[in-house]
């Protein structure tokens, strides 16, 4: 889901460029140091790759079809930080070549899509990849169009673009369905490479900690389910953004803002070392 | 490149054209602020953009219907919310909305059908873009249209082999093979690539392009689109 310009308020897509851009720039770094030379054209040619993969139609149901959106196929196979960065250029030519999505919204685009949709895509598989591998690659596709698909849903509605009740719970079965779509899609789509050259989709070398990946994967879990559950109650957002807004000083609502991210932090810490704790146990 | 209207709209000779690419840029971040901070109530203002555009279109000398069709891809989406704020009773809001991402549609597409990709990667560089992401939009726009007609030419082939029937709920063999087979062309591709930059010198380092000066007709562009813009969001 692209968000193009004018939907976002100017506080949200100045944030998510805010967020985005030194995030882009460190992964570029990163990219940078972990690619060889011979693969700078390979990156480059991934991203062709998904914009042409994105053409080929998934038989789905009754004369329905989807298509691959990649980004779980990416970091699989390319590692997280040059799928970030691929991802990001295709959706900076996608913005401004093609139409799909706004200049002002590509930070807002890329959170969702590239960094967001990324480690959704790549924490599943790292973790769970050596007990069910394609389990782990299902989740992987599934978790980060959902992640994708939520972070845009809660951006609209923060920006104030009114959606009622019964269309947020369509647009959530939506995201369901096409997340499971992406799954199967990607378990596939890795199956055939992996049927060509085993060592396509070995990956590159883990950079990264188990620990690490269950916290990442508890975060991105708790972000959706908070998403579900704020939509569920779309007037109670309105209502408590409206008030904050009249009546809280800024003192306070500083304060809420830094409590809030305080508890998601909280819950995300104690969620990853539950789940690291029960797979040691 | 022949696919893209827009690649070789962006080859013109206009006065538009031969503004330097990074006073282009910062004129097209000017007017999509303006843009979005623009309230709803200012119905005005948003006809002055839009004349703004139609003016910059001639300059360039660009087919206004040309822009204005392609700009047009975007509305099938917002005119999706446009319908939902209607529908919650906000109509100044909902026509807005359409407004808002038509323009802003239509101000990238004169950005990048004046300006070379070559140029804007280059202005983007000189802004201390990362180089990593910058060389990967370079590779993805020059093999974007080469796979994409593999990947066409590949599906025809299996349609005509097998017809597009399928028999289960969720039958993958045949586009996952293609997925398949479009990957490994892809990677001979890009190993290839790199066997031919390797033959033309390339010993691991990109040189960077070094920026034309910025003259003063780009200022003068720069300050033309800065007054316009901010005219129209504040006295409109």
């Amino acid at each position: 889901m692209h968000i193009p310009d004018g939907f976002l308020s100017t506080p949200v897509w100045t944030t998510m460029d805010v967020i985005s851009a030194p995030a882009i720039a460190v992964v570029a770094r990163r990219a940078q140091r972990e690619t060889q030379d011979h693969r700078i054209p390979l990156l480059g040619v991934m991203g062709a790759f998904v914009f042409a993969a994105q053409m080929v139609n998934f038989p789905v149901g009754l004369g329905t079809s989807g298509h691959l959106l990649g980004g779980a196929l990416l970091a699989i196979i390319l590692g997280p930080s040059a799928a970030v960065l691929v991802m990001t250029a295709i959706l900076a030519l996608q913005a401004l070549i093609f139409q799909d999505g706004g200049v002002l919204a590509l930070g807002a685009n890329v959170f969702n899509m590239a960094l967001a949709g990324v480690a959704a895509g790549y924490l599943p598989y790292r973790l769970w990849a050596e007990r069910s591998r394609s389990g782990a690659i299902f989740a992987a596709g599934a978790l980060s169009v959902i992640t994708s698909a939520c972070l845009a849903l809660a951006q609209l509605l923060i920006s104030g673009v009114p959606m009622r009740g019964s269309i947020l719970w369509a647009s959530l079965a939506l995201f369901l369905v096409s997340g499971i779509i992406e799954g199967a899609i990607t378990v596939a789509a890795v199956g055939a490479i992996g049927r060509l050259n085993p060592g396509w989709v070995a990956g590159p070398e883990p950079s990264m900690s188990r620990t690490a990946a269950a916290v990442g994967v508890a975060a991105i879990v708790v972000v959706v389910i908070g998403t579900l559950v704020a939509s569920t109650a779309p007037d109670g957002i309105q209502r408590l953004t409206t008030q904050a807004l009249d009546s809280a000083s800024w003192s306070e609502r500083a304060f809420r803002g830094v409590a809030g991210l305080a508890l998601i932090a909280a819950v995300c810490y104690l969620g990853g070392k539950l789940m690291s704790r029960r797979r040691s146990a | 490149m022949y696919h893209l209207v827009i690649d070789r709209w962006s080859r013109g000779s206009s006065p538009l054209h031969q503004r330097d690419p990074r006073a282009k840029l910062a004129a097209l971040l000017v007017f999509l602020v303006a843009v979005s901070t623009t309230p709803p109530r200012a119905q005005l203002a948003f006809a002055g953009y839009a004349i703004l555009l139609a003016l910059a279109a001639l300059r360039a000398r660009l087919p206004i219907p040309g822009l204005a069709g392609r700009a047009a891809l975007v509305l099938p989406f917002s005119a999706t919310f446009a319908l939902l704020t209607w529908w919650s009773g906000d109509s100044l809001r909902a026509l807005a909305l359409a407004e808002k991402s038509f323009l802003s549609g239509m101000v990238a597409l004169l950005f990048v059908a004046t300006t070379p990709l070559t140029a804007w990667t280059a202005a983007l560089e000189s802004w201390r873009a990362p180089r990593m992401l910058i060389l990967v939009i370079q590779f993805v726009y020059r093999y974007l249209f080469v796979i994409a007609e593999q990947a066409q030419r590949m599906r025809w082939a299996s349609v005509c082999r097998r017809g597009s029937r399928k028999r289960r709920w969720f039958d993958s063999s045949v586009a996952a093979g293609l997925v398949g087979v479009l990957f490994a062309r892809s990677w001979e591709r890009a190993d290839g690539i790199y066997n031919a930059m390797l033959a033309r010198g390339f010993r691991g380092r990109f040189v960077p392009v070094t920026p034309a000066p910025f003259r003063q007709s780009d200022a003068a562009f720069l300050a033309v689109c800065l007054a316009g813009c901010l005219g129209i969001r504040l006295l409109l």
